[in-house]
């Protein structure tokens, strides 16, 4: 057994052992956490398989873009709410466990006793280091074989975005604009808002003493409303005489 | 299979979908099954990319890549359905979501 199968293995079994938690664990955010060691321990398993560039997309897309998404939403879920803190279902976690284990044992026979072997392909290390590299490789098989395909990608992103708006957005026309006012409240050092159209004051002359900068930094202020806001004002204080 | 071969990539990948089936099979929590869709669809572009490892052939490669591309955007329109289940029923369990057989 060569090195790179040894090292091939130990990723793989740290792998499964991620996927296993994210089956076993009780709380979403394990589930989430034994999500992210598989994935990058399958990035690893693509820089074996010289898929580079995979690799990368593999840690960006999924570990990071996926699981953010994936932890922000279980944020959003109400934690009482979780289904397997109310008990399982003895039944259909058996009934799932012999299902796949009788799966497994079907594939991997088949897996096993593989006869199929396709005639090898033009990208031998030699062809793929001539074209400068995994990505250049992929990108000149991508934009000439697979033109109309990434296109279509594209326009499949744009609909999922387009979807997505539509599904997270408030359903009732009263929260939709008070959603939209909440974002529109979201104020740098101004303690009214944006809500509130006039100017402070006009600002006197620095050097006439009445008026005291905040100090350090400008403060952020986040209200739900304009009602909410600090009473506090954050361009500084106004002293009167 | 000293040598490093596709049969490998094959039998990690079958062993992550089944895993993945399991979890979908058995949990109960919608977030949960996402995530194990989630692995399933990455057990797929391993069996992709040890063909293509085997073959010398970058097509397992470029369809990996629309696999994950697909898997990000079935990620946003599933998770804004669960951010819509959460709003509308108040919950995450499928065995609580029954409306349509009622």
């Amino acid at each position: 057994m060569s090195a790179q199968v040894a090292v091939f293995w130990l990723l793989a079994f740290v792998s499964l052992l991620g996927a296993l938690g994210v089956v076993v664990a009780r709380n979403p955010i394990h589930s989430a956490i034994g999500l992210v060691v598989s994935f990058i321990n399958v990035a690893a398993i693509y820089l074996i398989a010289r898929a580079e560039f995979l690799a990368v997309v593999q840690v960006i897309v999924y570990a990071g873009a996926v699981i953010v998404l994936i932890v922000f939403v279980t944020m959003l879920v109400h934690p009482d709410d979780l289904p397997e803190f109310h008990g399982r279902r003895p039944l259909r976690v058996v009934t799932g466990l012999v299902l796949g284990l009788a799966l497994l044992a079907e594939v991997s026979a088949a897996i096993l006793a593989r006869q199929l072997a396709g005639a090898p392909g033009p990208w031998t290390d030699q062809a793929v280091a001539a074209v400068g590299g995994n990505t250049r490789a992929l990108g000149q098989v991508l934009y000439s074989d697979y033109m109309l395909a990434i296109q279509l990608t594209a326009l499949l992103l744009l609909a999922a975005t387009i979807g997505a708006i539509a599904l997270a957005r408030p359903e009732a026309v009263s929260e939709r604009l008070a959603a939209a006012r909440r974002v529109l409240t979201i104020s740098l050092a101004h303690p009214r808002g944006v809500d509130q159209p006039e100017l402070p004051p006009a600002l006197p002359g620095a050097g006439d003493g009445r008026f005291k900068p905040a100090g350090g930094g400008r403060p952020i202020v986040l209200a739900r409303s304009a009602d909410e806001f600090t009473e506090q004002p954050a361009w500084g204080e106004w002293r009167t005489r | 299979m000293s040598e490093l071969s596709a049969t490998h990539f094959l039998l990690l990948s079958a062993a992550l979908f089944i895993i993945g089936m399991v979890g979908v099979l058995t949990r109960r929590n919608v977030l949960v099954i996402f995530m194990c869709i989630e692995l399933m669809l990455n057990a797929v572009n391993v069996s992709l990319i040890g063909f293509a490892y085997e073959l010398h052939q970058l097509t397992g490669q470029v369809f990996a890549l629309f696999v994950i591309a697909i898997a990000a955007a079935e990620a946003v329109v599933g998770l804004g359905i669960v951010m819509a289940l959460t709003r509308r029923a108040d919950t995450v369990d499928i065995d609580e979501l029954r409306q349509l057989r009622e």
